[in-house]
């Protein structure tokens, strides 16, 4: 009888378990479809390979050769507030037109010692960074 | 209590193990599903869908939804934001909307996408976005 009632408890239990994960497959809504055309994606391009690699390393010599001075600016305001890279990580780029996005997301700390991270993307044409967003 | 006292043990065991593995079974899904999904192990790299939702409610111009996805704020300011995005134009028209990538540390998560639009008047514009996300709220967007 007890084992039974325990199996009956198992069976029962085990019946709620999967009741409640098919419900949640009929009424989970999720994430609305992108309605929108998506680009392909591309590779990392070496120039902005680059300048990771010199932000990463703290080579403020080798920034100061690949970008010029309104780049670096734009960078010095896309990276805000972190004071201490301390990881730059690409995550992915698209091409339309002759234009190129690479986008980075920038981990280390700020003047606080806080840890966060930031996203840029570095905007390229003509295998030149023009610009950072 | 309730009456359960006139129904037999069995039943009252019966109707209690399928409540307990009801609502396992629901909220194990609903975290696991929410925890691969944006981890990116199945695809769609890792994009969060509270960034997905946020960028779509942007290019649609739905200022209650974006409301929903930022920081409670003061009423003024979310009064502000909703004319801003009303004051937007008519004939923004979303060409193509790319998820580039994203990556997270502890509460924080930063996910980039590339925009296409039309504006009125035939400008072309083509320029990324990045979400930042702490705790489910967008609390920076540039």
């Amino acid at each position: 009888m007890n084992s039974a009632r325990a199996s009956l408890i198992l069976a029962t239990f085990l019946g709620g378990l999967v009741s409640g994960v098919l419900f949640y497959a009929l009424t989970d809504k999720g994430a609305d479809a992108n309605p929108y055309e998506s680009l392909p994606k591309a590779a990392e391009p070496a120039v902005t390979a680059d300048v990771a690699r010199a932000m990463t390393n703290d080579d403020a010599k080798g920034l100061a050769n690949q970008l010029d001075m309104e780049v670096l600016q734009q960078l010095q305001t896309a990276i805000e507030p972190l004071a201490d890279i301390r990881s730059m990580k690409f995550v992915g780029a698209v091409e339309k037109n002759g234009r190129t996005l690479a986008a980075y997301v920038a981990g280390g700390r700020t003047t606080d010692g806080m840890d966060v991270l930031v996203g840029l993307v570095l905007r390229i044409a003509g295998d030149q960074i023009v610009g950072v967003n | 209590m309730l009456g359960l006292n006139l129904l037999a043990p069995v039943v009252r065991t019966v109707m209690a193990m399928l409540l307990v593995g009801g609502l396992m079974g629901y909220a194990g899904t609903a975290f696991t599903t929410t925890m691969v999904v944006d981890s990116g192990i199945l695809g769609g790299g890792g994009e969060s869908s509270d960034a997905h939702k946020y960028i779509l409610a942007l290019l649609q111009r739905e200022s209650e939804s974006l409301s929903q996805l930022r920081p409670a704020r003061d009423v003024i300011s979310r009064a502000l934001e909703q004319q801003n995005v009303s004051q937007q134009s008519e004939e923004v028209k979303p060409l193509s909307l790319t998820y580039l990538g994203g990556g997270s540390s502890g509460q924080i998560s930063v996910h980039i996408y590339a925009v296409e639009i039309q504006a009125g008047g035939g400008q072309y514009q083509f320029f990324p976005l990045a979400l930042t996300i702490v705790g489910g709220k967008v609390v920076r967007v540039e």
